[in-house]
């Protein structure tokens, strides 16, 4: 069945759209414009984390390492290799997403939630390894004067150009994520959301869709790591740790399943919870500490909370406002 | 390498493969009330030590009811914990109840440090700081309390399994949540005593470390990932199985350490879990089972 475009939907999405890419134009403020550009890399993450959680009803505890190899691959790419930005890119994607694949192929053969306590195995191991492997990670104290991202003559060498190439990724990222939404994928990913059986039974080939969604994710992740690294110019093994996996897990679960526009919203919100400094203007220093103090206490309540008493997220309050829009968007 | 030598690296690993068994258990009663893996084990194990050395350097108790105390006081954390946040979730979806104890794991870590502060803790040793000697390799006395203590405690996790009543429930609940429901057991409260049996288990261990490595808030997680990899290579669900994969990942380490060198030491359970992941997720102990759709 097509769906007519809802009008306020189009209307939400473009005045998000002018709004998230006018942000350098309106301030000149750095901090602010770098908060902003950590969430956009966040963002390029959860579009991965929507997919694999909300459509595909996995788990992962572990993209953190996935956004740790692609950080890494590209950093060590520009500065020992001498590569131009865009081959590290691509260099972060095809180890993220070749990773990807031989975790997933043999932990999603099996039922049950095996995806998740591999992945946590995985994130851990690379944990060491960023710290061991120093000729190219640099070990504990990880690579400092990583360039910024160039494409041909452009450099993205200032806040407000490195926020656009971000949030510009991001688009792109979840324009893709879209269209895999809307595809034949999509709808085997919603099929095998209602009944594993049921989608096996009309032909769907479960294990082939969830290990493509996941492969997808942990390229996401990878890229997001190739655009952090250069965008801030330092990455140490701290960055990567299981912390930012269950970070990433809180997002996406806040974000909720069967939508895309919830676990972008979600991430904006917990990202924004350490620097609220950045968005509340005269929020006195106490305060900001009090916030960071508990902020733990905060994604880890959210978490709980939602699977009680949400567990379709944000997601599912969307789609109570626009009930329209069915299961995509 | 000479024989002593290769003996202080097996006792070294016998001990730390106690450790490791006693947070598999944990995981291994979780998963057979349950079905689902509960990540906030390590934090249990956390638990036990912090606790403890409250009720010994702030309640000023004595060292053997400080450490009862620690314990008793994490098997209620434990059992509450799965009052609020699990049993909620009445539908007992497996993913569900995974992200639920991941959310807890981060809840508990952190209210360890809001209560305890972030610096690391220390406990005396139980009786002696002194070592013996086993054919000329050396143990610390208090490594023979965590061998004792792991004994004791899987001697009456036994004993509770097959000679109680509630023991009965819990195999019962384990093999069949309806089934059991129509004799009379009430699978609900088997979950709950799962939690706290866990959580005692747990802590056990992190009290009895303790007085050897000092604990701090954030211990949890990695002694979580290894109790969880020795879990798996027994097989999940198996109690016996647990004890065994625990001990053998303490060898697997402790040879590594002496074999191969001390660099990835902790990577060692991680490639065992993935490992067993793969090729033989039923654990090395478990029969294998054909999933039928």
């Amino acid at each position: 069945m097509v769906k007519r475009p809802d009008i306020r939907l189009i209307a939400i999405v473009a005045i998000a759209l002018v709004a998230v890419f006018a942000l350098p134009m309106l301030t000149s403020e750095r901090y602010l414009l770098r908060v902003f550009t950590f969430v956009g890399v966040n963002v390029i993450i959860i579009t991965g984390m929507a997919l694999l959680f909300g459509y595909a009803g996995q788990v992962s505890l572990g993209h953190a390492a996935f956004y740790g190899i692609g950080a890494y691959a590209s950093a060590f790419a520009v500065l020992t290799l001498g590569w131009p930005w865009v081959a590290g890119v691509a260099l972060a994607l095809v180890l993220t997403a070749v990773g990807g694949l031989l975790l997933a192929l043999p932990s999603l053969r099996l039922k049950g939630h095996y995806l998740a306590m591999a992945t946590l195995g995985f994130g851990e191991i690379m944990k060491v390894v960023f710290v061991e492997a120093r000729p190219v990670t640099g070990g504990p104290d990880g690579l400092s004067g990583i360039p910024y991202p160039t494409l041909g003559p452009l450099e993205f060498d200032t806040a407000g150009t490195a926020y656009w190439l971000v949030w510009g990724v991001a688009a792109v990222a979840l324009l893709l994520a879209y269209n895999v939404v809307r595809s034949r994928a999509g709808r085997a990913m919603r099929a095998l959301h209602g009944s594993e059986l049921g989608a096996t039974a009309c032909g769907i080939d479960i294990t082939g869709v969830k290990v493509r969604v996941f492969v997808i994710s942990a390229a996401l992740a990878g890229l997001a790591g190739a655009l952090y690294a250069h965008v801030v110019g330092f990455v140490s093994p701290s960055t990567f740790s299981l912390h930012v996996s269950v970070l990433l897990v809180a997002m996406a679960v806040l974000g909720g399943t069967g939508s895309l526009a919830g676990p972008v919203i979600a991430t904006v919100i917990l990202t924004l919870i350490p620097y609220s400094d950045a968005v509340i203007p005269g929020l006195s220093r106490t305060a900001l500490e009090t916030i960071q103090e508990w902020q733990e206490d905060i994604y880890g309540l959210t978490i709980i909370a939602v699977m009680l008493f949400v567990p379709g997220g944000i997601g599912s309050l969307i789609r109570r406002i626009f009930p329209e829009r069915g299961d995509a968007g | 390498m000479g024989a002593v030598e290769l003996l202080q690296f097996a006792l070294a690993g016998l001990k730390n493969g106690a450790i490791y068994a006693l947070v598999a258990l944990g995981f291994t009663l979780v998963y057979a009330a349950t079905g689902a893996i509960n990540f906030a084990q390590g934090e249990f194990y956390m638990l036990g030590g912090m606790l403890s050395v409250w009720a010994y350097a702030g309640l000023g108790l004595p060292l053997p009811l400080a450490g009862l105390v620690g314990v008793a006081m994490t098997a209620l954390v434990g059992g509450v914990f799965e009052l609020l946040a699990v049993r909620p979730r009445k539908d007992g979806d497996l993913l569900a109840i995974i992200i639920i104890t991941v959310g807890g794991s981060m809840v508990l870590s952190s209210a360890a440090r809001h209560l305890f502060g972030p610096l690391e803790k220390a406990l005396p040793a139980f009786t002696s700081t002194g070592t013996v000697s086993i054919f000329g390799a050396v143990l610390e006395i208090q490594s023979l309390w965590i061998l004792g203590l792991t004994t004791l405690a899987v001697v009456a996790l036994w004993y509770l399994y097959n000679r109680t009543s509630l023991g009965r429930a819990m195999r019962a609940c384990a093999v069949n949540r309806d089934a059991a429901r129509l004799v009379g057991i009430d699978p609900r409260r088997i979950v709950t005593v799962s939690f706290m049996l866990a959580a005692a288990l747990g802590a056990l261990a992190g009290l009895a470390v303790t007085p050897l490595t000092q604990t701090a808030f954030d211990v949890g997680p990695s002694v979580g990932i290894k109790g969880f990899a020795a879990a798996i290579l027994g097989g999940l669900g198996n109690p016996i199985a647990a004890v065994a994969g625990g001990i053998v990942l303490g060898m697997l380490e402790s040879m590594s350490i002496a074999f191969i060198s001390s660099t990835y030491k902790d990577a060692i359970a991680l490639v065992v879990l993935l490992g067993v992941l793969f090729w033989r997720p039923q654990g090395i102990f478990g029969a294998s089972r054909r999933e039928k759709v």
